[in-house]
């Protein structure tokens, strides 16, 4: 068989090398320069919004549509339809992303979990993907909480505004204190410890819990907690790695000490099954734990147990520190360039900004106001809640929210969560002592950060 | 085989296009594979190339930073750590589960085997099941304080306070415990259809010739399975090298990195540290080394060759 010689100038390789390097060509430089985001769509200015609302959690979706019909009666411009997008946390920002990559189908406004919203804060990503929202909030800027303003600014640009003011407090289960015999009225941690060990050895009954299982922001949240409650933090300002503290060292100390000792027990997952285990058969009596922690934590997991929880400040460090603590948060942000920006931008206003909005959404959603001035509202110190057996747990709030800390992200927040769980989980374990642990979770994020 | 002598291109002035167009007919006919191949092969892989010589964060433009990524992954105690994982489960995955699902296949050739089929439905099961429930039932199997093994453990013997999860070498362990439950079912079937083919001849030979059991199953039955062995040994390496499902969900790569993988290290850096062009190094990384050995695998094993 003679073979056939191919045509001049389009044999085989020559067709396949051509096809493959245009299609090469195209595709990765349409996909990588075309990765920036949009030319920015004419605004729409007022009338009727069909604005794309994604979130992880329902309850944000029906607070916005009703303070979206609560400006409108106010003579709103914007007449605002909301569609629901529901995804996880970390779903709403991956989908965003991606969705911000292929140049169309973003969300108008985004609920964005204070964990998953560290990974905006690499590189330009913010401020590619989200409007600035700082002079919108110029007017009540004095007002707002800045440590709540902090976690979602960078470079001195705003970019999601807080759902919640999210204070830790010392949950107690009051029946089973006086049934056991010991008071709530630590006057610290020291003294939880004391208390907590004993009555662990004689009732298998522990005064909190952590997390040890694959979550690893669970894992180290109750120590951040504790950390920042003492006057130390995770990062600084300028988003540097500020673990290697006395302040850190004794928060780790007491956790450690309570694991080990059984006052605090230890949970696979401390949103899930095994915690509400420990919270149904009352082998965990108290949790110090965020605001919300009523509405997702206890209500959810042992609504049986209505009534008989009460909250109180978080017990003290004797060396120093607050009575409170921050962990958790949803910022909601508006997605930039697109034509229902400026429609997004003002539901966020509308919502989460006017006095009247904050106060219903403590009443509503049980989330704490973000501006300081609300605090003092008469109306709020009032509210008896039914699960916490009529206590006005607002007055508690109102009491500590000035020694709240400010919190600071940093983009590599998630390589710290992950080498720090580690180590923190090898300290309860008793192989590392709290500054061993600290100081080699540390060489350990330096050395995955160096890039 | 004849060959029909090629048609005497037409003459005149319509010769010309016509003869290009038959030209070009074949091409025509191959072209959907190529087109599918560069789109959705090529493409992939000379992006991800280019992107592992970059910074990116997901959006905007990448920043060319030559092979620091590479430079990087080679000092990243992090990397090291998931390498040091996958090569694990790749041992745990070519030297316990693949003889593991060939006894279970031995066992279920056997003669005169009671409810055969309810066996293989029942070693099958797990490979058909959504990872997301194997996870689910698995944290609650293995729950330290809450968990079933650790009360029935407590039960039967007053102890049970086992951190299975939480441990790193049991953890590990439980990863490639459920490696195990998982896959050897579904590897039992090839050796099971493999061990079908074997002809009897040659085990009435062999029995003829006064050969035990043992003898019989390394001097008739090893060598008459290998090619199917083989396959089933670089198909399972290059999976338990690529392992992702197992450790994301029962572990989350943790307690801190004991359980990570590569190709979870990969999709740590990419969708939850936004760093796309470390991702893409990662992911080349493995390649090469999963083609490599894949490679090596396929001479010393003979597959594919009579």
């Amino acid at each position: 068989m003679t073979p056939r010689s191919a045509p001049r100038g389009l044999g085989r390789r020559e067709l396949l090398r051509l096809g493959g390097g245009l299609g090469m060509a195209g595709l990765l430089g349409g996909a990588l320069t075309g990765c920036g985001t949009g030319r920015a769509a004419e605004p729409v200015t007022s009338g009727t919004v069909d604005l794309s609302f994604w979130t992880h959690d329902q309850v944000y979706y029906d607070f916005f549509a009703a303070a979206a019909e609560h400006a409108e009666a106010a003579g709103s411009r914007f007449h605002w339809r909301l569609h629901l997008t529901q995804a996880s946390a970390q779903d709403v920002v991956t989908k965003s992303i991606a969705q911000a990559i292929a140049g169309r189908g973003t969300p108008d406004v985004a609920g964005l979990e204070i964990g998953s919203f560290t990974r905006l804060l690499r590189g330009d990503l913010a401020a590619e993907l989200l409007e600035d929202l700082t002079e919108d909030v110029a007017e009540v800027r004095d007002d707002l909480l800045p440590m709540r303003t902090a976690p979602y600014t960078k470079d001195g640009r705003l970019y999601a505004l807080d759902s919640d003011a999210p204070l830790c407090v010392f949950y107690y289960r009051k029946p089973e204190y006086a049934r056991l015999g010991i008071s709530p009225d630590f006057a610290s941690w020291e003294e939880v410890l004391d208390v907590g060990e004993r009555l662990y050895e004689r009732e298998g009954v522990s005064l909190g819990a952590v997390a040890v299982g694959s979550e690893l922001g669970q894992v180290v949240q109750v120590y951040e907690m504790l950390t920042m409650q003492r006057g130390g933090r995770f990062f600084d300002e300028d988003g540097e790695l500020s673990i290697e503290t006395p302040e850190a060292e004794q928060a780790l100390d007491v956790l450690v000490r309570g694991v080990q000792s059984g006052c605090f027990g230890t949970v696979s997952d401390f949103y899930g099954p095994a915690m509400q285990t420990a919270l149904k058969t009352g082998k965990v009596i108290s949790v110090p734990m965020a605001t919300w922690y009523k509405v997702y934590g206890l209500r959810n997991n042992v609504p049986e147990q209505e009534g008989e929880w009460r909250i109180r400040s978080l017990p003290v460090f004797p060396d120093g520190g607050a009575r409170t603590s921050f962990t958790g948060g949803t910022g909601f942000a508006a997605l930039r360039g697109k034509e229902n920006t400026l429609a997004g931008v003002e539901l966020i206003k509308a919502g989460f900004l006017t006095p009247q909005e904050q106060v219903r959404r403590y009443v509503e959603m049980g989330y704490l106001p973000t501006r300081r001035s609300v605090f003092d509202d008469p109306s709020l110190s009032d509210i008896e809640d039914d699960y916490c057996g009529g206590q006005r747990m607002f007055q508690v709030y109102r009491e500590v929210i000035d020694e709240a800390p400010v919190y600071y992200l940093s983009a590599d927040r998630p390589v710290l969560d992950t080498v720090l769980s580690g180590y923190v989980l090898r300290a309860y374990h008793g192989d590392l002592s709290p500054r061993e642990a600290l100081g080699r979770a540390a060489d350990d994020f330096r050395g995955q950060t160096r890039s | 085989m004849t060959i029909p002598p090629p048609t005497a291109a037409p003459t005149g002035g319509t010769a010309k296009p016509a003869g290009k167009r038959r030209q070009l007919a074949p091409y025509a006919f191959i072209a959907p594979f190529y087109v599918l191949y560069t789109l959705f092969m090529v493409v992939p892989i000379g992006t991800a190339v280019y992107l592992s010589t970059t910074e990116w964060v997901g959006l905007g433009t990448p920043d060319f930073v030559g092979l620091r990524n590479f430079a990087n992954l080679a000092r990243d105690t992090s990397f090291h750590k998931a390498l040091g994982n996958s090569l694990i489960y790749v041992l745990v995955s070519v030297f316990v589960v693949v003889p593991a699902a060939l006894l279970i296949a031995q066992a279920l050739h056997t003669k005169g085997l009671r409810a055969r089929d309810l066996f293989r439905i029942t070693f099958f099961l797990p490979m058909v099941l959504s990872p997301i429930v194997i996870a689910l039932v698995y944290s609650l199997l293995l729950d330290r304080d809450y968990g079933l093994l650790n009360s029935v453990l407590r039960a039967l013997f007053g102890g049970g306070n086992t951190d299975w999860l939480g441990d790193p070498t049991l953890a590990k362990v439980s990863v490639g415990f459920v490696i195990l439950w998982r896959w050897v079912g579904y590897l039992t079937i090839f050796f099971l259809a493999a061990l079908q083919a074997v002809p009897k001849e040659r085990y009435e030979a062999a029995e003829l010739d006064g050969a035990g059991r043992l003898r019989t199953f390394t001097a008739v039955t090893l060598p008459a399975i290998r090619p199917v062995t083989a396959f089933v040994v670089v198909t399972s390496f290059i999976g338990a090298a690529q392992l992702f499902d197992e450790p994301y969900l029962i572990t989350g790569g943790g307690p801190g990195e004991e359980t990570l993988s590569v190709a979870m290290f990969v999709y740590r850096a990419a969708f939850e540290r936004q760093q796309f062009g470390y991702a893409a190094a990662a992911g080349l990384v493995l390649f090469v080394i999963v083609f490599g050995i894949s490679q090596i695998l396929n001479r010393l094993l003979s597959i594919g060759r009579v």
